[in-house]
């Protein structure tokens, strides 16, 4: 196992990033609000690329809050729960929240406002559970990551060789505060919920990361610390940069190591989690409470009384941003996530699911392009951005002349996706949509491929069946030859039968006269 | 209520308001004060020779879009053929006459750039290939060259510009021997040629301390706008740094084994179009190579071959040859020079 150290006062960093505005603090000045109930919950049942949980409740049945609605499919799938009660009134595909704005099953259950709750699973004895009672714990409260991916958490506990866990505090995308109210606001449950992650990971220490620019937080967390006697925790403050909460950037500049090409933190026996998971976890564990509610930030110039909601999963969209008092007219873009990496919604009838950590409601003046887009100057700019070490104009170059597998080596898929180079494009191309293109294109070539280089493979053993079939048939002729003996026998015979039923011809021929 | 009511453009969804058209006027920006020192040094030729360049080049510009069927209007407001022209002008004498400009912009507008694919397709940097062509093809109209107003025992007003450029008429009492060797650069190659040491040559009143007399003073001007654009994000350190200081280190040791022949290091620094082109020409980033290590290595190209051109070639400066030579390369540099990507280590 890696041992991880870290020193708080010599971080590492990653090249280029961003510095841009916060614009956070309108949302951190209003306290916490609680999200009533909305009449409708759209219950999405995807869960990450490509994993779509099964329904286990039909149209017309009675559900109550904190029920299961849907199982997993498949290994990598993920329980989902009622987050409140009420009739299940259709089974759909609709649109979701989900990154890539995909159509999904959703579950819509109109809700009875009662919020009742089914039979909520008590857990005594929390001191005495171990590694695998946690990790089902965590399987079993449907635990996704809250901070974007949407990986089903347990999936990341399957690994012996965990060091470190990293609690991923920095959110570096403008106007998200979520994750910094949920520090605010419950800092003991996050303490307690990172003792339980450390319990189910084996890892000796966890690290706290936070970004600069946050005010008072790590002070009030230490205070808890030191008060408890708590020394395999430490908080450490990370240069605010866009993307420092990136998972694999984050461990860069806490460790200045690289997860390498393809693989995940576990590769350096790491697990990063983000604040919304962990305090997710201990309200399972505590409470009883499975994940049906989550911390969503609802900002935007659009918007007039920002803030942030404790929201149940699955309310829609048009409802927070009436809570938080939208202006209709003056909205061009409703965004589920952050300006930078987000995904603009084409209409607000959409339920939020477990990773949407902010709706933005953005004006046409605040999202217009300051020129039409030119061609490219290879001015370089995105190539000082790139915290992969990318070159974005060489792969533009190469995706405009359709010539992907060039794209490829120069190293497309280690791409995040962030929308850096994007950014900063004085050309003001859409250089993610690309990327995103090129990708995806490359992945249906490879299938492809694979698939006709399969059915090469049944092609040749067709053939050679074939052959076998044929070689065979060809021996047992030469047997039956071998076993009649030679040709001229064979001739003899032939001619003998042949004589014999011409005599018994004549011979009946002669009788008959 | 499945139907679209929002715009869905992907993200980053706040753009960041820098536009190539601002990157095109901080370019100028940065070269309004070595043109204002080059105006002092030579009066008033250079505005003309900048007017004339940027009317043919929006000319060609035009013409070009139009016969390739582009957008005119959103491809003249990128400001870059205004810079193309100017940089050109700076080049080129301050007495030049009127259709060196029309040829070196044709060439820099319709063949560098239009031929290649337009804006940011183009192989060749299009100012040096403009002056490259002229350079070759009119050596005798692009060696004459005024001297410094300070030792000059007449200064050409507007209207002597006007008719030097327009109908190649000198006043009288300005020599052609006068004209053809002004250039600091230009009287050391034909120094050299007539057996003369370096020490004798320069102590002709067109040195200054340590570059041609008034030259010296608009590269300091050139680097300040560097410095500017450094500062301002437009253009990397990279080539710059690489390019003066692998002048300084190359350059030396021919100056040491024989200071009677071979120019200074400081010399070649501040003389011709070195730092012009190590701030404004060479980080042409059409032009240049795009990852980092590649620009070190295009800027070290650049600074030899241009130290090799000076001292042992034709020509008295070899900084657009070593640029449009370097151009070529890129391509295989950038080849050879793809950074590892994140976690892409062994």
């Amino acid at each position: 196992m890696r041992e991880i150290n870290i020193n708080p006062n010599q971080l590492s960093s990653f090249n280029g990033g961003l510095h841009l505005k916060h614009h956070k603090t309108d949302t951190l000045n209003e306290p916490l609000a609680i999200a009533s109930i909305p009449d409708k919950l759209y219950m999405s049942l995807r869960i990450n690329r490509g994993n779509i949980s099964k329904p286990v409740v039909s149209v017309g049945d009675i559900v109550l809050k904190g029920q299961i609605i849907a199982v997993p499919d498949s290994p990598n799938g993920s329980y989902i729960h009622a987050s409140s009660s009420g009739i299940v009134s259709a089974i759909t595909t609709k649109q979701t929240a989900s990154p890539d704005t995909d159509f999904a099953t959703v579950v819509i259950i109109t809700t009875d406002k009662k919020d009742q709750w089914c039979q909520r699973p008590l857990i005594d004895n929390i001191e005495k559970l171990n590694s695998q009672d946690i990790i089902t714990a965590i399987k079993n409260a449907g635990l996704t990551g809250l901070g974007g991916a949407g990986f089903p958490t347990h999936l990341k506990y399957k690994s012996e060789n965990i060091s470190t866990l990293i609690i991923n505090g920095a959110e570096c995308e403008p106007y998200i505060s979520c994750d910094q109210q949920l520090m605010i606001d419950f800092p003991q449950q996050l303490i307690d919920g990172i003792f339980l992650m450390l319990k189910a990971s084996g890892a000796k220490q966890a690290i706290f990361a936070l970004e600069d620019q946050v005010g008072g937080i790590k002070s009030k967390l230490e205070k808890i610390l030191a008060e408890q006697n708590i020394n395999n925790i430490s908080i450490i403050k990370v240069p605010t940069i866009y993307p420092a909460g990136g998972e694999k950037q984050l461990i860069k500049v806490l460790t200045g190591l690289e997860v390498p090409s393809g693989g995940f933190p576990i590769n350096l026996g790491i697990i990063v989690q983000n604040v919304g998971t962990i305090k997710a976890l201990n309200d399972f564990i505590k409470c009883g409470q499975p994940l049906i509610d989550r911390v969503i930030t609802v900002a935007g110039d659009a918007i007039n009384q920002p803030q942030n909601f404790k929201a149940l999963i699955g309310t829609p969209i048009s409802h927070l941003l009436e809570l938080a008092k939208y202006n209709p007219k003056n909205t061009h873009k409703i965004i589920i996530g952050g300006p930078m990496m987000g995904f603009a919604m084409p209409h607000t009838d959409i339920g939020i699911d477990k990773t949407s950590n902010c709706i933005l409601a953005l004006s046409k003046e605040n999202t217009q392009q300051p020129a039409d887009t030119l061609p490219c100057i290879r001015c370089g700019d995105c190539v000082n951005v790139c915290p992969v070490n990318l070159l974005p104009q060489q792969l533009f170059w190469y995706i405009k002349g359709e010539n992907l597998e060039k794209a490829r080596e120069h190293h497309l898929f280690d791409c995040i996706e962030c929308g850096a180079c994007a950014w900063v494009c004085p050309s003001q191309i859409k250089l993610v949509d690309y990327y995103r293109y090129a990708k995806s294109e490359l992945k249906y070539l490879d299938f492809k491929r694979k698939k006709s280089d399969l059915s090469q493979v049944r092609h040749n053993l067709r053939d050679e069946r074939l052959q076998r079939l044929k070689d065979e048939r060809i021996a047992k002729r030469k047997n039956t030859k071998l076993r009649t003996g030679d040709s001229a026998k064979i001739k003899r015979d032939l001619q003998a039968t042949l004589d014999r039923v011409k005599n018994a011809k004549s011979i009946r021929d002669n009788q008959h006269e | 209520m499945n139907n679209t009511l929002f715009n869905t453009q992907s993200a980053p969804h706040i753009p960041n308001k820098n536009t190539v058209t601002k990157v095109m006027l901080t370019v100028i920006c940065a070269l309004i004060p070595a043109i204002m020192a080059h105006i002092y040094f030579f009066g008033t030729g250079l505005i003309i020779q900048i007017l004339i360049s940027v009317f043919f080049a929006l000319f060609f510009e035009v013409i070009s879009l139009k016969l390739l069927k582009k957008p005119i209007i959103l491809f003249i407001k990128d400001y870059s053929a205004i810079v193309t022209a100017i940089l050109f002008a700076l080049c080129i004498s301050p007495v030049a006459p009127w259709w060196i400009s029309f040829i070196g912009m044709f060439f820099a507008i319709v063949v560098a750039k239009h031929l290649f694919g337009g804006l940011g397709q183009n192989i060749f940097n299009p100012a040096m290939l403009g002056f490259a062509i002229v350079l070759i093809s009119f050596p005798q109209a692009m060696s004459v060259w005024l001297p410094v107003q300070e030792i000059s025992h007449y200064n050409m007003g507007l209207l002597d510009n006007l008719r030097a450029i327009f109908i190649q008429q000198f006043p009288s009492s300005v020599s052609f021997d006068t004209l053809t060797q002004a250039t600091p650069l230009d009287s050391i190659k034909t120094g050299i040629s007539q057996e003369l040491s370096i020490s004798e040559i320069t102590n002709s009143p067109v040195f200054g301390n340590f570059g041609g007399l008034g030259w010296e003073w608009i590269a300091n001007f050139y680097f300040l706008g560097g410095l500017f654009l450094i500062y301002k994000k437009v253009i990397s350190w990279r080539i710059p740094v690489t390019i003066l200081l692998t002048t300084v280190v190359f350059s030396l040791p021919f100056n040491l084994y024989n200071a009677d022949h071979f120019i200074g290091p400081i010399q070649h620094v501040f003389s011709g179009g070195l730092m012009l082109a190590a701030f404004f020409i060479a980080t042409d980033p059409t032009t240049c190579c795009s990852s980092h290590k590649g620009l070190i290595i295009f800027g070290i190209g650049v600074a030899i071959l241009t130290v090799l051109i000076r001292e042992f070639g034709n020509f008295p400066d070899g900084v657009a040859f070593g640029i449009l030579l370097m151009n070529l390369s890129a391509p295989f540099i950038d080849k050879l020079t793809i950074p590892q990507a994140f976690g892409q280590y062994e």
